[in-house]
């Protein structure tokens, strides 16, 4: 990882998510529910990073790129992002010596992306790639 | 009244108008419920073999082959099963000498085995209706999840003991580490606490409550809190994945809080769970086995983290995925290597899990288009009935096929 803003990413589950996903999460709307990720205003401005607009996000397992969204409250160095096959694209694969994933919480490089938001299809594909 | 299998409160007082043999108008669905209802006419698994399209007797019969090939087969998922398919499934790992285990395995399965084991207290969502004046949202967000957790049970409604309610009976906290909805409710009540700072948080609460100083920036308002929590006459704590994760294997330090709690008060312990029978493939299992997830039938009944999906992927030569979505929530890693295992995906609707299956089999939705019968968050056994006519076949004709043909 090189570049951009270190970032601690928490996890959730968001209603509008949810209901998206019962619907289908091939959609459109699933997409657009959960390819975000809700930054601290003092994060975003310091990144030149817009609402509604790219951020690339990368880790050592992997990247994507997703919508910005501006949180109401402040949080500095942390982001929190809708549990999804967007964030799952970042998580270690590796299993703690607890013998525990960590899903909730991971760290990343943020920077302002390119482009549009990763679609599910490039996620497929990424992980059916040798 | 019908039920909602869209979470595991499993609401049993919906209304559904049935329109010529197919859903019409429904009265009392949350959000989420609503398009789980809806769900039923879009987005639904064929059955598939190699990505060819097949009947659904050969999707079954492919699924068996696969599964008797296999010499080390894991079986996993079935949150979103009846009890009668998850015990079915524990049979048929029993047949293979396979491994089973589900998603509590990497979120609140050790929760709910100290409470299935008696060591955590506990009691019914009906309880904390009727009785309960102080409720705990640890890491968990039920305003999101399950959207009709406070309005039904925890915090708005009326109850034997509660009969004024939230506006003066009842207080809402929230641990968490954000002001997520469930948190804008509770307003005052919330405690918003560093990412992973659960652990001193129990920490500053237990000497709180053994009137010491706690060690956090605002003394007073945990002293507060500790008070308040001694002054309850029946409290709750319900349990998100938030705190799971925070704490990870080690919840030594949150039994020791409740056990205190409870030498003063009551307080019980409910995880609020995602798939609508998580608890009850936690409890079948336990049952048979003594655990709740997590167990390998190949030489005798072994159990341990090495039969986690998160492990077993490594070894494994055929996987069985029973309503779930693995490769949507794990690790990408974790994903590659289910697209790359022989896999046999069985459920109602298309989703990451179920593109990357060498088999796929659809299922009926339970509660809409088949009954059977599940166990709700808080363990209360449900019995429901399917509301209408579906070409799918139901999760328990499914295994018992699958079974019959291994």
């Amino acid at each position: 990882m090189a570049g951009g803003k270190e970032l601690t990413v928490i996890t959730y589950r968001g209603i509008f998510q949810e209901v998206e996903e019962a619907r289908g999460m091939y959609s459109d709307g699933y997409r657009d529910q959960s390819a975000v990720v809700a930054l601290d205003g003092g994060d975003m401005k310091e990144m030149g990073i817009e609402a509604g607009r790219p951020v690339h996000l990368e880790t050592a397992s992997g990247d994507v790129v997703v919508a910005a969204k501006l949180s109401e409250e402040a949080h500095p160095g942390v982001a929190f992002m809708p549990a999804s096959p967007w964030s799952a694209q970042l998580l270690s694969g590796e299993v703690g010596e607890d013998g525990f994933l960590e899903l909730k919480m991971f760290t990343v490089r943020a920077s302002s992306g390119e482009g549009r938001v990763t679609s599910i299809e490039e996620i497929e594909a990424v992980i059916r790639a040798p | 009244m019908a039920f909602c299998t869209g979470c595991s409160l499993l609401c049993d007082d919906i209304v559904v108008d049935l329109d010529g043999g197919k859903i019409g108008k429904t009265m009392n669905l949350c959000r989420k419920g609503h398009a789980h209802y809806s769900s039923i006419g879009s987005g639904r698994l064929t059955p598939c073999v190699d990505g060819s399209e097949v009947g659904v007797e050969d999707a079954m019969m492919a699924a068996a082959e696969v599964l008797a090939g296999a010499d080390n087969p894991l079986l996993f998922g079935w949150g979103a099963s009846t009890l009668e398919a998850q015990r079915a499934g524990v049979d048929l790992a029993k047949k293979l000498g396979g491994a089973i285990d589900d998603p509590s395995s990497y979120s609140q399965g050790l929760i709910t085995e100290k409470i299935i084991a008696g060591d955590l207290p506990t009691c019914t969502l009906d309880d904390v209706r009727n009785f309960a004046d102080v409720s705990i949202y640890w890491g968990d967000d039920p305003s999101s999840s399950h959207p009709r957790h406070m309005s039904r049970f925890s915090y708005f409604p009326r109850g034997e003991k509660r009969q004024r309610g939230y506006e003066e009976d009842r207080e809402a906290i929230v641990i968490d580490v954000r002001k997520s909805p469930t948190a804008q409710i509770a307003a005052d009540g919330f405690f918003k606490i560093t990412p992973g700072g659960d652990g001193a948080f129990i920490e500053a609460l237990v000497a709180s409550l053994a009137g010491k100083i706690p060690k956090v920036e605002d003394k007073k308002r945990m002293l507060n809190l500790g008070t308040k929590l001694r002054k309850a006459k029946f409290g709750a704590i319900f349990t998100g994945q938030g705190l799971a994760h925070s704490l990870r294997g080690d919840l030594s330090g949150f039994v020791s809080l409740v056990g205190k709690l409870n030498e003063i008060t009551r307080f019980s312990v409910i995880p609020t769970l995602g798939d609508y029978n998580t608890r009850g493939f936690n409890q079948t299992l336990f049952d048979e086995t003594g655990h709740v997830n997590s167990v390998s039938f190949k030489d005798g009944v072994r159990h341990g983290r090495e039969f986690s999906i998160a492990r077993l992927l490594d070894s494994c030569d055929a996987v069985m995925v029973m309503g779930s979505d693995p490769a949507a929530a794990l690790p990408a890693a974790i994903a590659k290597k289910l697209e790359r295992a022989a896999m046999v995906a069985v459920g109602s609707h298309r989703n990451m899990t179920t593109d990357f299956a060498k088999v796929s089999v659809p299922m009926a939705v339970a509660g809409i288009e088949a009954g059977g019968s599940c166990l709700r968050t808080d363990g209360v056994r449900v019995e429901f009935d399917g509301l209408v006519r579906s070409d799918h076949l139901s999760d328990v004709d499914i295994i018992k096929r699958i079974m019959e043909a291994v």
